[in-house]
């Protein structure tokens, strides 16, 4: 077979090409064409890069599709050719890419070895676990989403795709430290932790140093922060841009760059020159309203926790998780927030009240009576292990205050606890009955830090043979271990102990907690200093 | 578990999303570079999914300082060959230099290809309701051939012949409104 060019034969060959059909005969006969005629050549290349162009850009499709008028998106990347830009790597909010994703971040696992492939099989079990997020929702004023997409809740890990608030007021955090407030009704396409896409709406940025560079694209143009504060008003046709602080800079589609001082505003309309005018900070009165409150120092430090908080729960070592975030009464089931954790249940409160914990919008459980407990089981047996908890305590009233214990004496268990004089206690029980090593730190715990939030962990070590206690990041006391692992959880109570003796126990058998826990981690490993350092300092009320 | 495999695994986790971040970013780029070599999608996917990994194995080679999408071409490139060496009917279209030759030429070309293909969002647009349905079905939504087939009472044969004279449509128009620019 010969093919020649043009040729109605041409055309067939490589459409069959693209569409995987082409029989070896055929591809033969393009091979020979392609390497002798440079015409031929030139157009194949061109032919094929608009079939995988149609195949890799989504903008190609529905996103605009309700739009009318045949307005392009602004001048992509141009530029230096040899350096290949990619396009906004906008994805599609569609099931199949991010099944894709999922796969490749689990394949990745694989690849990094043995303990890799243990969760690899976890993962896939549990599809909760993705790493494609580059933000999250903060919080809300009466928002109301597309009824399209899945509804949305407060706390919400966002991976890259399209918001559609139909009205109310959300503040959107990029990972980057970025923070939009968008006012429904708007569409923003989320990119990449410093890039987004706003194709229709209000949008109030507030971008601290660290988040520099996050740029913001319309349909018109490209605003690339400088650190500041500025105000966005896009439409189709239209996009105003107000800085109300610091300076922006901005890339319209055809003509050159742009700064934007404080105090100025610029509109650009279809592909004319900016057009400058002052900025109106009264257009964006409800925003710069919501966004105070949320620039509250509370409000920040517990919107920080949280974004450290999603950030920890896909930790692969991190067994249980609870941040008693969503407390309901009627269910009074403990989510285990360990994305990667095989272990897919979580605790049971039994007993307990609701309480404030270390800022006013975050959920605490107080445990009181001696009916109080949270139970869970953990299956699991570990080389090591770190506990790790944010505890507020009320009273020592017992001899033993348990913070997290095994039932029983069961060998290889542990029991966590703080004594009736302040010291923190760590009890590890050996592979026979009877054999237990006592772990405890100076007094730590006096009446005046009563009523504060504390951090308290413990880290258990196998290999090093040692045990560490900390308090608010700092270790306080280090041990030589005794006992070798495994070392194991089985059933186990946080704020109390079920000692399963008789209906009658004697006193110093109820070591049921009197204070408040907003937060408590188990890890499969012995975390470093260091990184216990970062736990506190993440969480920890103040800045 | 052991303890000393995961002690490493933060660090690991951590490299991962960096990678995955990187990775994500330059993906369609990659994407399309392998397209010019094997142009069925489903095939491409795969050396893109391979590649990946391979990106990832020597993700610690990577200097930071040095484009992303390029390195992670190389490593296409490398895939591309492997994957073709095992299918004889690839190795018939890119034999005796050909996968080097367009690979090159597709870089040459790039600036060009931009500026037509600018218009290709706008093309699309224009397209009759029942094309765009098909095109966005074939190459968004990846329907299987036969399922768009039986959805529009043509034969398989029938919506492959339709998709490629969308095609031609699609580049007449893109190059009609691509020429008075040029000039």
């Amino acid at each position: 077979m010969t093919l020649t060019f043009p040729s109605p034969e041409f055309d067939d060959a490589v459409a069959a090409v693209c569409h995987g059909s082409a029989t070896e005969v055929e591809m033969r006969a393009l091979n020979e064409l392609l390497r002798s005629n440079s015409s031929a050549r030139d157009e194949y290349l061109f032919r094929v890069e608009l079939h995988s162009r149609l195949a890799s850009d989504p903008d190609l499709f529905s996103e605009f599709g309700d739009t009318t008028g045949s307005v392009s998106l602004p001048a992509r990347n141009t530029g230096d050719p040899s350096q290949i830009t990619p396009l906004n790597p906008v994805v599609p909010p569609s099931r199949r890419k991010l099944v894709r994703v999922l796969a490749l971040a689990a394949c990745l696992m694989l690849v990094a070895g043995g303990i890799g492939r243990l969760w690899f099989k976890w993962s896939l079990a549990r599809n909760g676990a993705t790493s494609a997020a580059v933000a999250m929702l903060t919080r809300t004023v009466d928002a109301r989403w597309s009824p399209k997409v899945h509804p949305l809740r407060v706390g919400s890990a966002l991976e890259p795709g399209s918001l559609q608030l139909e009205s109310g007021l959300a503040q959107v955090v990029f990972y980057s430290g970025a923070r939009l407030v968008i006012e429904g009704p708007a569409e923003l396409r989320l990119v990449s932790p410093s890039e987004a896409v706003c194709v229709s709406g209000r949008v109030l940025a507030e971008v601290p140093m660290p988040a520099r560079g996050f740029r913001l694209k319309t349909r018109q143009l490209s605003i690339v922060d400088l650190g500041t504060s500025f105000g966005l008003d896009a439409s189709q046709n239209r996009s105003e841009v107000h800085v109300f602080k610091g300076k922006v800079e901005l890339q319209p589609g055809k003509a050159g760059e742009q700064s934007l001082a404080e105090g100025q505003a610029a509109l650009v309309q279809g592909s004319d020159l900016p057009q400058l005018m002052a900025a109106n900070p009264e257009a964006f009165a409800p925003m710069f309203e919501f966004q105070q409150r949320s620039l509250a120092s509370e409000a920040v430090r517990y919107d920080q926790w949280r974004l450290s908080s999603a950030q920890l729960n896909r930790d692969p070592s991190l067994v249980v998780r609870f941040d008693f975030e969503d407390l309901s009464d009627p269910d009074w089931a403990l989510p285990n927030k360990a994305e990667k954790s095989a272990l897919a249940e979580g605790g049971i409160i039994v007993g307990c009240q609701r309480a404030e914990g270390r800022w006013r919008e975050k959920t605490a459980l107080e445990f009181q009576s001696v009916n109080d407990r949270v139970r869970l089981a953990v299956p699991t047996e570990f080389r090591a292990m770190t506990l790790s908890a944010w505890v507020c305590l009320k009273g020592l009233d017992r001899d033993f205050n348990s913070l997290f214990m095994s039932d029983g004496f069961e060998p290889g268990t542990v029991h966590w606890l703080i004594r009736g004089d302040g010291v923190l206690g760590l009890t590890v029980f050996g592979p026979r009955f009877g054999k237990f090593q006592i772990l405890a730190s100076p007094p730590v715990s006096s009446l005046e830090k009563l009523g504060m939030w504390q951090h308290l962990a413990v880290v258990i070590d196998g290999k090093s043979q040692e045990v560490v206690h900390y308090v608010n990041g700092l270790p306080v006391s280090r041990h030589t271990l005794n006992i070798g692992p495994p070392f194991r959880v089985g059933s186990a109570e946080l704020g109390n102990w079920n000692a399963r003796s008789g209906p009658n126990p004697e006193p110093s058998l109820i070591r049921n907690l009197s204070g408040s826990l907003d937060e408590f981690d188990l890890f499969s490993r012995a975390l470093s200093d260091a990184e216990i350092r970062e736990l506190y300092l993440k969480g920890k009320p103040d800045l | 578990m052991s303890a000393d495999s995961t002690h490493q695994f933060r660090d690991t986790s951590a490299a991962q999303q960096r990678f995955l971040s990187m990775f994500l970013r330059s993906e369609r780029e990659v994407f399309r570079y392998v397209a010019a070599l094997v142009p069925n999608v489903t095939d491409a996917e795969d050396i893109v999914q391979q590649t990946a990994m391979a990106l990832w194995e020597k993700f610690d080679d990577y200097d930071p300082a040095r484009p992303f999408t390029p390195w992670a071409c190389r490593f296409a490139l490398n895939k591309a060959h492997q994957w073709i060496e095992r299918r004889q009917r690839w190795q018939g279209l890119l034999e005796r230099g050909l996968a080097e030759e367009l690979a090159q030429r597709r870089q040459d070309l790039q600036p060009e290809f931009e500026s037509r293909l600018k218009r290709l969002e706008g093309c699309v647009r224009k397209l009759p309701e029942g094309q765009r349905s098909l095109v966005e079905g074939y190459y968004y939504e990846r329907i299987g051939i036969e399922t768009l087939a039986e959805r529009s009472g043509r034969s398989a044969a029938a919506t492959y012949k339709m998709l490629q004279r969308i095609r031609l449509a699609l580049q007449h128009c893109v190059e009609s409104q691509a020429r008075p620019e040029v000039a």
